[in-house]
């Protein structure tokens, strides 16, 4: 497969070890919601190259995988990490929407701190190539730290 | 002296937020960049409430400071203020993309953090969301803002607790002059998704927003309470 990665580098060293080929512009796009963020500026930019990295790829109807830390979802990596994690599943969610009758999935994809990256390659890729009758609009969280907490 | 601010209050949810927390509160900061916000602020006091009016763009740092000078100290904030820019992602202008994002998720994080210090103990934050949180078509920026929206009120209601409860109030489609741009026969349709028959009205999301603000929810923060007639439940 040939995909666009925009990841940091320990999970899109995992990409290309599983064999996907990073490309511009691939068949399907993984996609990381911004974190480390410091301030508002900072986030704004990095939701904006989200924002543009998103748009390229509802253009060419490429399945979608973004992905997030699950705990920065419940709130507790801070207020701006947060804020972007969570912005980013609602704008996945409207996203399926627009391309669902494309038959283009997008979805999210939350790991806990200790989860393996080859796990988070895994299911992304399940999630990239389930095709359309697969899921779109959800949230896949990885480790459990959802359980007994907020939904989404 | 038991302070609130409104933003966007010069009309709308914000209007109808404000003149419920005037039964409240004793004072009210009401914030807009409508012109309009001096009649409300006069309605207002009609009520017997104390009101600063601060007309401002918050957008800039100039509009945050003024609203931060306009009270020592602060027993409840509501983040109302927010605009749309509708369209699919694939025509969507970055420049709209960015202006949602600045007015709906960046002030109320810039605002907050103005505020650090001012929190009256115990206080209270109200973030006003969206049903559009949960996805909505045509509306990637919107969304995007009001789920950051829920986010920032999860990591608040740890980083400012146990003094500030933070919780999150999501309209669904409600009786505002921003609904009145929207064709009727396409309100007839969104109205026929919703269980209860009708669009809410904006006194019906100040009563939340107001429970919310009160000793009565003293145990609940990090919170979204959807308001939508039941809309997030059907097809």
């Amino acid at each position: 497969m040939h995909a666009h990665l925009d990841l940091p580098s320990h999970l899109r060293d995992g990409f290309t070890a599983a064999g996907v080929s990073p490309a511009e512009p691939g068949a399907a796009t993984v996609a990381s919601a911004p974190s480390g963020l410091a301030d508002w500026q900072t986030t704004l930019d990095a939701l904006t190259a989200l924002y543009r990295t998103a748009k390229a790829a509802a253009a060419r109807g490429s399945p979608i995988v973004f992905v997030m830390s699950a705990d920065a979802l419940l709130g507790r990596t801070g207020p701006l990490d947060a804020m972007a994690a969570t912005g980013v599943v609602s704008a996945a969610r409207t996203l399926a929407a627009e391309l669902r009758k494309q038959g283009v999935p997008v979805n999210c994809l939350a790991s806990a701190e200790d989860t393996p990256p080859d796990q988070v390659v895994t299911w992304a890729l399940r999630l990239l190539e389930a095709g359309p009758a697969g899921p779109t609009g959800e949230l896949l969280q990885l480790g459990g730290a959802q359980i007994g907490k907020a939904l989404s | 002296m038991r302070t609130a601010i409104v933003t966007g209050a010069a009309r709308g949810i914000g209007k109808e937020i404000a003149v419920r927390l005037a039964a409240d509160f004793d004072h009210l900061v009401v914030v807009d960049l409508s012109p309009t916000l001096a009649e409300t602020a006069l309605e207002l006091e009609a009520l017997g409430v104390e009101v600063t009016p601060v007309e401002a763009n918050l957008t800039g740092a100039d509009g945050i400071a003024a609203v931060a000078a306009s009270t020592e100290s602060v027993a409840a904030l509501v983040n109302n203020a927010g605009i749309t820019r509708d369209a699919r992602l694939v025509n969507m202008e970055e420049g709209d993309f960015r202006a949602v994002l600045e007015v709906n998720l960046g002030v109320p994080f810039r605002l907050v953090e103005a505020l650090d210090g001012r929190w009256s103990e115990p206080a209270t934050i109200v973030n006003i969301a969206s049903r559009a949180y949960l996805g909505n078509f045509g509306q990637f920026n919107y969304s995007m803002s009001k789920g950051g929206l829920v986010g920032l009120t999860r990591a608040l209601a740890i980083t400012l607790a146990p003094h500030v409860r933070v919780n999150a109030v999501a309209p669904g489609l409600t009786a505002t002059e921003m609904v009145e741009t929207i064709p009727e026969d396409v309100i007839q349709r969104m109205i026929s998704a919703i269980p209860l028959g009708r669009m809410g009205r904006p006194s019906e999301m100040a009563d939340v927003v107001a429970w919310l603000c009160s000793p009565e929810s003293s145990y609940v923060t990090g919170q979204v309470v959807v308001v939508g007639g039941g809309r997030s439940l059907t097809r």
